[in-house]
């Protein structure tokens, strides 16, 4: 039997809800920006040209539901729009003064990308990049899955099994209404998961979902082909497990092929190199020096010493990595073959942000690896997921390990001294809000408002993010503020409700501030919540 | 480090001191935190306007928004960290403490101890559990949450929180939930059951030796490759 298996790569991609009308300029907005022109519009760009050419190949792609929301704003694609203008006149203005210097070829390298991205986003996409990952679902190119709807941090929720459901329903909502049908399988936050999670997947027919690697080795009954196969929950739902090794290539800034010497530094950017009377008006108006993308060394060695970045080495580098990866997953394949009596899946799960922004050759690197898996061998296939398991509908039955992919492999980066203070609001909000649902079928009015819009604040509240930025230790007090403004916002929403005196302008002024999902339904909350 | 730390402190508390002493709208105005994210505060920048303008519909939220301490709900949760740890927090409302000065007489919440009893209930039926075997933490008075460490893998347990008399008795305030610390090794359990998903679930099930050879290799190869930083891969890396 030739040697054969399957490439499950996925990437996750996921912003917390960060949108501020009532600042022009507000510095964490430009993570959506910024995601947007260094990895969105570059891996589309890569499915375009790969579609273009007819090069087949399979992505799974998670869009967690509060980059769905924001990518959809039309206050933000504004800003977004706003922000690239001025990012193009600063490319504009680099070309000219980097006249004459090694730097000169990427000014003029930023000044072309810069400028592509504005003319594909209105012109090729009309600002809607939910549709342009969409055309290449219904292309057959991508699997897009669903994440929670504000990537709250389930196991840690499981408390109230009906707060684990609302994430769940309300990501399953918009997901149909985006893409007109049902997602076939979910990126848990953080790969967070406890038993009863996949219970409540199962109602919403998601098929699938990912753990860390211990997740699915560490199962109730030992799992026969380790992760190389998906497991089933005894709900039914698979569990697929992340393999180390190509995940370490990729992730380790380290030994992983990102940190090599011939790539983009991401940490020095002219925000903080240039001087400050030039740069002023590319950073932040209260002259808060940031990231402009504008970046011009390569990573160069281990000191701070930092060399001129050369496009042509870091290419030639990305394909070398490309099929380095490519290499290493057929060797494992053939040794896998020898033990097992199917074709091993390896899942490689990425943060679709690590490529281009902070990997900027990420995207080259994909391109090459699918064009190489094309060409240049025929041991390995891109699969997703939802693919393996048509082929493979028969697997083995164990409860996966509580686990998830932060330090450690449990719960202790969103459970932690810096952040432990958190769940005994947030706990007690969900049993608000649960109280409400099930006391409240069927409003209808200005109640049903205050009730769609306290579901909202919850979730917000509930965001992994806070409780991860807290445990990292920067920018700590926007994480907390956001945390704490919504839970107030829910506290009063709820004495507002059940003292039948709700405030409508403030509730209107908290509707068009937190806006997202405007097709929420509280009922999601109730214990009766039957899916539709 | 502590050194650095300390000269740290003692740069911020001057700086402090000194904003304080200096204390002038433009300075405040010019501090290098992050622009107030989520509480709309009237921009000075823009001050004649606002000045001018009528206050709108946006409410005047504090700049440093405050949680309520108590919410008047007696309770006591139990989350399970890692393996090793679990956590908990809690409320004891008043009315739950005039209960227990009622029943136990009015110096006895004085003369006696907070405690965490923490019981380990693994494979027990709930019936079972009151013979299960726990163990007492002491904590202090103001205490609201406490992480333990019990490190039992994949045990199951419970917490009350109560008073310790000197005399030992003790008298259980709340009770937690039960929660099963998670797994940090392989499954001993090497049987198989399989599952079909085509629309209708069929299942069998049949006994498979005493682990597959494939593991022992592949765990051989993949020893403390895991990217977890706790020692649980080097721990069946030696056997």
């Amino acid at each position: 039997m030739p040697d054969k298996g399957y490439l499950a790569l996925v990437l996750h991609a996921h912003l917390p809800y960060i949108r501020h009308p009532e600042h022009e300029h507000f510095l964490e907005e430009r993570w959506l920006y910024e995601a947007i022109t260094e990895t969105y519009l570059p891996l589309l760009k890569v499915f375009e040209r790969l579609t273009r050419e007819n090069i087949p190949f399979r992505l799974t792609v998670s869009l967690s539901p509060t980059l769905l929301a924001m990518l959809v704003d039309p206050l933000l694609k504004e800003r977004y729009l706003r922000h690239l203008d001025r990012l193009i006149e600063l490319a504009d203005r680099e070309v000219g003064r980097t006249y004459h210097t090694p730097f000169h070829e990427m000014a003029r390298n930023y000044q072309e990308q810069f400028r592509e991205a504005r003319r594909v986003y209105l012109e090729e996409y009309q600002g809607n990049l939910v549709n342009a990952f969409k055309k290449f679902q219904e292309a057959g190119r991508l699997e897009i899955i669903t994440c929670a709807a504000t990537h709250g941090y389930l196991p840690l929720m499981m408390v109230q099994p009906e707060a684990v459901q609302a994430q769940i329903a309300v990501a399953v909502n918009q997901y149909k209404k985006f893409f007109g049908q049902t997602p076939k399988g979910i990126w848990l936050p953080e790969c967070g998961y406890a038993p009863g999670i996949d219970d409540i997947l199962k109602k919403f027919n998601i098929r699938y979902f990912f753990t860390d690697t211990h997740g699915v080795l560490f199962a109730s009954h030992r799992p026969r082909y380790g992760v190389f196969a998906p497991i089933y929950c005894p709900s039914g739902v698979a569990a697929f497990g992340r393999d180390v090794e190509s995940s370490r290539q990729v992730w380790s800034a380290k030994e992983g092929y990102p940190g090599d010497f011939d790539y983009r530094e991401y940490y020095r950017d002219i925000g903080f190199d240039l001087d400050y009377e030039y740069i002023r008006p590319y950073i932040h108006p209260d002259g808060i020096r940031v990231n402009t993308g504008i970046k011009y060394y390569r990573i160069t060695g281990r000191t701070n010493h930092k060399e001129p970045y050369v496009p042509a080495w870091a290419r030639e580098k990305a394909a070398i990595h490309a099929g380095n990866f490519m290499f290493n997953r057929e060797l494992q394949t053939r040794y896998l073959n020898t033990l097992m009596d199917r074709p091993p899946v390896i899942v490689a799960p990425y943060d679709a942000e690590l490529f281009g922004h902070w990997w900027y050759e990420g995207p080259q690197w994909l391109e090459y690896l699918i064009r190489k898996i094309r060409y240049d061998q025929d041991t390995i296939e891109l699969i997703t997921p939802g693919d393996y398991l048509e082929r493979f509908p028969c697997n083995q039955v164990a409860r996966p390990c509580t686990s998830s992919w932060g330090n450690k492999g449990y719960h202790e980066v969103w459970l932690c001294r810096a952040n432990d203070w958190i769940y005994r609001h947030l706990h007690l909000a969900a049993a608000r809000m649960i109280e409400l649902a099930d006391t409240h079928p069927y409003a209808g009015g200005l109640l049903n408002r205050a009730l769609n819009q306290a579901a909202r604040e919850l979730m917000l509240a509930q965001s992994s993010d806070w409780a991860f930025i807290m445990n990292t230790g920067t920018m700590v007090q926007y994480a907390v503020n956001r945390t704490k403004t919504h839970l107030l916002n829910f506290l009063r929403l709820y004495d507002e409700i059940k003292s039948h005196r709700i405030d409508e302008g403030w509730l209107r002024w908290l509707e068009e501030k937190n806006n997202l999902f405007p097709e929420m339904d509280y009922r999601v909350y109730s214990k009766e919540y039957e899916t539709a | 480090m502590l050194f650095f730390l300390s000269v740290l402190g003692t740069l911020i508390l001057s700086a402090l001191i000194f904003l304080w002493l200096n204390k002038k709208p433009h300075l405040a105005e010019k501090k290098p935190a992050l622009p107030e994210p989520v509480a709309p505060v009237p921009e000075f920048k823009e001050e004649f306007s606002s000045e001018l303008s009528p206050p709108g519909f946006a409410p005047a939220t504090p700049a440093e928004p405050e949680l309520p301490r108590y919410y008047g709900v007696d309770r006591l949760v139990l989350l399970a960290r890692d393996p090793y740890w679990l956590y908990a927090y809690w409320e004891i409302t008043a009315t739950k403490q005039e209960e227990f000065a009622a029943v136990h007489g009015p110096t006895a919440w004085a003369g006696s101890q907070p405690v965490l009893r923490v019981y380990d209930v693994t494979g027990r039926s709930p019936g079972e559990q009151k013979v299960a075997s726990y163990i007492d933490i002491g904590i202090n008075e103001e205490a609201d949450n406490w992480h333990i460490n019990v490190g039992e893998p994949d045990h199951t347990f419970y917490v009350d929180l109560g008073r310790l008399f000197p005399d030992g008795r003790f008298v259980t305030l709340l009770r937690s939930n039960t929660v099963t610390t998670p797994r940090a090794s392989l499954s001993e359990r090497t049987d198989e059951e399989w599952m079909w998903i085509e629309g209708i679930y069929r299942s069998y099930r049949y006994q498979f030796g005493l682990g597959s050879p494939m593991f022992a290799e592949e765990m051989a190869q993949r020893a403390g490759a895991l990217p977890l930083g706790i020692g649980s891969p080097g721990q069946w890396q030696k056997e």
